[in-house]
């Protein structure tokens, strides 16, 4: 178990890597000159040479890919003598539009993006869940086949279709919800809550409603099982049959989707976010990405990846904690 | 262990009394009949085999004696256990019955036995949902009952997954948690269709030890002739949901009235002939397209 | 070639899987050998049987030699030449000489197409041209194989089981192959259904004259085909003979032990049924 763990982290780091060199590859290869950025009006060509040494652009791809990849774990220094400036371990760089270090940039938007991942993910769970059990259970009843819809519903109207009617309707019309912004939670509890509850209602509906179509469909697989039949002639109680029996087959499968799709979402809820004006990663990259401000994208592409990796191999090791059969070898 | 109310008084009636029994499906086509009029009688200590080719309804016919036909399947006519009718009893009343009074082994262990649980926990859980005892007791009683379907080390098996057993020690298990409560009836269905000839050879032997030890009534639902001539005392012949012939095993086998019967046994292929059906029936292709 | 050279000879195959020992996360591998030095030949015209419970490695046995699966060790060769590695027009011209039937009629039948093309399919693939035209060829076939032939444009779920092996048994026949591999073809059947298709393999390749594999778990149905048998059990052959040494004088343990676990009908009672049969026969005529 050890040494499987230590090889995943590997792969981990490998994989890493490999997403870090694309996206660096894509920022040289596409982007426009950052110093002609930055150098903005009042500019002439020794400006912005100037500015291209200071922010080490002017040296080969390689030898900046290294700098970006040795700045993360060891921290670096851009420009020479009294302009230098030191950023310390880890340093994804600074940004060329507010000159903000881009870590702190992130780490001031992080929790926002948990709140409205962690916010999302137990709604979601929730309704897409019970809403799949009592579909599968009452299979082909209304009960069904109207969660079946309003599930079909979720899944293909847009998230910033809903989300842009529901402010429309909640905020501007009825007005019994607040203009969200980003409150802190210590400030003023209520209004946290309420900034917060249309994105995690906007969120969850779409996922709970995949979430509900496939519990659905696991359920239903799992009811046809011939243990399930073994169960009911034990005599045991139809709770009890559907809880024990019914139940963990069915949703050891939900639990890698939900690791992987709740890791995406750690990496920022772009459209989410920007609507409704929340200030996480998400809108930190819509916004960078507007300005092309390519250190911060860069930084948030890599976080995304970073997540989304590590999520994997939890969600691997998890599903070998929950069925036997991967756990023990025969 | 104490036994229960409901449990059968050996008082010379029948075990088990099927009259009339009919299986209807609810199609959009109308209703179909997978079983029709069907009786029979299941004695203490003794063993009925039901034998058919698939669709002859041996196995909705057992599924309705235990109140576990699927959806939009209905049975009528008589089901008596020890004299007491249980066809048309709620599903609260059949639950007291199923596993305790009656139970069932079926014909796949491996898709029969659910892969998330440990086989201790799907014995004890037979057991507990009948006797009022404490997850310690009923983890003796689970691992008396792999000891007595002879497998070794029953205190550490007790304790695994059931796809750590060989299909063999999986139909084993299966059959200790049919036996866990004692029951007065067991219904076998298929039981050894999905095992090495080997394997069958020892199930069968011990089941029918454990029947010698136990006394109870078993109905044994198969397609295999040869290994109904060994396992029962009377036969019933199933073909398209009806009963065709009914008698001792040795009526069936040495005298069979029904031309059914007879192609079926004519159709066996033997370990020291050749197919009489290619003796018999001189042009065999035009029997094909039937 | 001499009539008495074999048709087909498999030499020392050898097939191994790697498997996870104590559990995937520990990530200890290690070789399993499967099929393990397997050798035995196939007259023309002549029924080999590889019997064996599961896990003696039967079914991996008759893929390697069916091309499905590559040999990690060994050779196959069919009409004196190597044929375990061949590719391209090699492997096809091997596909035209060695045809499978598989166990599941259904599923190893395309539903969406009809008998017709199912049937056909074979050909198509090799290119062949057909005298006298395909449909009437696929008349013939199913004519030959127990179908009625005004079937041919049915889909193979309006067919019974032993109807759809049928169907599998005439694509297979298709290519006028030399050598049929029947993985388990009749155990799926009903017993009435089996003994038919037996019998349909056996009155064909007395018209036909091609060779086949039989591969079963059953022995009882093997005494009624073939007539060499090659006994496996644990990847390794066991024993090997004609069929009456092996079901007569069996020499090895293993192969008795196999023989006295099937289960028979008290020979008593069919003596006297066969009795009661004959006396039935002689009142009526």
């Amino acid at each position: 178990m050890p040494g499987y763990i230590l090889r995943r982290l590997l792969g981990v780091a490998v994989i890493l890597f490999l997403v870090s060199f694309l996206t660096f590859c894509i920022f040289f290869l596409l982007s426009p000159d950052p110093a002609v950025m930055i150098c903005g009006k009042t500019c002439n060509p020794a400006r912005i040479d100037q500015i291209r040494e200071q922010l080490g652009v002017n040296q080969p791809f390689l030898a900046q890919f290294w700098q970006f990849l040795s700045g993360i774990f060891a921290g670096r220094t851009y420009g020479e003598g009294a302009a230098a400036i030191h950023c310390a371990a880890p340093c994804l760089g600074f940004s060329f539009q507010t000159n903000q270090s881009v870590v702190d940039m992130i780490t001031a938007r992080l929790p926002v993006s948990v709140t409205v991942a962690v916010g999302a993910a137990v709604l979601w769970l929730l309704i897409g869940i019970s809403a799949g059990l009592v579909s599968a259970i009452k299979a082909g009843t209304w009960w069904d086949k109207g969660a079946m819809m309003f599930a079909l519903g979720g899944i293909s109207l847009p998230n910033y279709f809903i989300a842009l009617v529901l402010q429309y309707v909640l905020v501007v019309q009825l007005q019994v919800l607040p203009f969200p912004s980003t409150p802190d939670f210590g400030e003023d509890p209520l209004f946290w809550f309420q900034s917060y509850i249309m994105p995690w209602t906007v969120l969850a509906f779409g996922y709970a409603s995949m979430y509900a179509r496939l519990t659905r469909a696991n359920v239903l697989d799992t009811l046809g099982e011939n243990f399930m039949r073994t169960a009911r002639a034990k005599g045991l109680p139809s709770l009890l049959v559907l809880r024990r029996h019914a139940l963990r087959p069915s949703l050891t499968p939900i639990v890698t989707l939900f690791g992987m799709d709740f890791a995406g979402l750690l990496g920022g809820a772009l459209i989410t976010e920007t609507v409704f004006g929340l200030n996480g990663v998400g809108k930190l990259a819509a916004d960078s990405i507007g300005k092309n401000d390519q250190p911060v994208i860069m930084a948030v592409t890599l976080m995304a990846a970073f997540f989304v990796v590590v999520a994997n191999v939890v969600v691997d090791l998890l599903y070998a904690v929950l069925d036997p059969r991967v756990r023990v070898k025969s | 262990m104490n036994r229960t109310e409901s449990k059968a008084r050996d008082d010379g009636g029948a075990l088990l009394e099927v009259r009339g029994l009919t299986v209807t499906f609810g199609t959009p086509r109308g209703d179909v009949d997978v079983v029709r009029d069907l009786s029979f009688t299941v004695d203490r200590r003794q063993t009925l085999g039901i034998v058919g080719e698939s669709g002859s309804g041996k196995s909705m016919t057992s599924l309705a004696v235990m109140g576990l036909l699927p959806k939009g399947a209905t049975a009528s006519g008589s089901i008596r256990l020890d004299g007491v009718e249980i066809l048309g009893k709620s599903d609260a009343a059949l639950r007291k019955l199923r596993g305790n009074s009656m139970a069932m082994v079926f014909q796949d262990p491996l898709s029969s036995l659910n892969p998330y649980y440990t086989v201790g926990l799907q014995i004890t859980e037979a057991y507990r949902a009948h006797h009022n005892v404490s997850r310690k007791a009923a983890r003796a009683v689970a691992i008396e009952a792999l000891d007595r379907v002879r497998i070794k080390d029953p205190h550490l098996r007790i304790d695994h997954y059931p796809h750590q057993f060989s299909g063999g020690m999986r139909q084993r298990i299966m059959i200790a948690i049919a036996l866990c409560c004692e029951p007065d009836l067991v219904i076998a269905d298929e039981p050894t269709t999905a095992l090495d000839v080997t394997v069958q050879a020892q199930i069968l032997e011990l089941m029918a030890d454990l029947q010698a030890e136990t006394g109870t009534g078993m109905i044994f639902i198969t397609h295999d002739l040869a290994v109904v001539s060994q396992v029962a005392q009377d036969v019933v012949v199933m073909n398209g949901g009806v009963q065709v012939e009914a008698g001792s095993t040795e009526q069936i086998f040495s005298a069979p009235q029904h031309d059914y019967t007879r192609a079926l046994l004519a159709a066996i292929p033997r370990l020291d002939d050749d197919l009489e059906e290619l003796k018999m029936v001189g042009d065999f292709r035009t029997g094909a397209t039937r | 070639m001499s009539a008495g050279e074999p048709l087909l000879e498999a030499r020392n195959l050898v097939k191994e899987f790697t498997t996870n020992t104590g559990g995937v996360l520990s990530g200890k591998k290690r070789a399993f050998r499967a099929v393990d030095d397997v050798s035995f030949a196939v007259g023309r015209a002549r029924t080999v049987a590889v019997v064996g419970e599961s896990g003696s490695g039967k079914s991996t046995t008759a893929r390697m030699v069916a091309r499905l699966m590559p040999a990690d060790g060994g050779s196959v060769l069919l009409d004196g030449e190597d044929v375990t590695h061949g590719t391209g027009a090699a492997l096809k011209h091997f596909r035209s000489q060695v045809q499978v039937v598989f166990q599941d009629p259904f599923s190893s039948l395309n539903p969406r197409h009809t008998v017709d093309r199912i049937i056909t399919a074979p050909l198509d693939y090799q290119g062949m041209g057909v005298p006298g035209g395909k449909r009437q060829l696929v008349k013939g076939l199913m004519e030959r194989v127990g179908l009625n032939p005004d079937h041919s444009g049915r889909y193979p779920s309006q067919f019974s089981g032993g109807q759809a092996q049928r169907i599998g048994i005439a694509r297979a026949l298709a290519v006028k192959p030399k050598l049929l591999i029947c993985d388990e073809a009749v155990s799926a059947l009903d017993v009435s259904v089996q003994a038919q298709v037996i019998n349909l393999f056996k009155s064909l390749q007395a018209e036909d004259g091609y060779s086949i594999i039989f591969i079963a778990h059953d022995l009882a149905v093997v005494r009624q085909i073939a007539h060499d048998v090659v006994v496996m059990n644990r990847g390794a052959v066991v024993e090997s003979g004609t069929r009456d040494e092996i079901f007569d004088n069996p020499t090895q343990p293993y192969t008795r032990s196999l023989l006295a676990a099937i289960p028979t009908i008290n020979p008593e009672w069919e003596a006297r049924r066969r009795v009661n049969e004959q006396r039935e026969r002689a009142a009526l005529t």
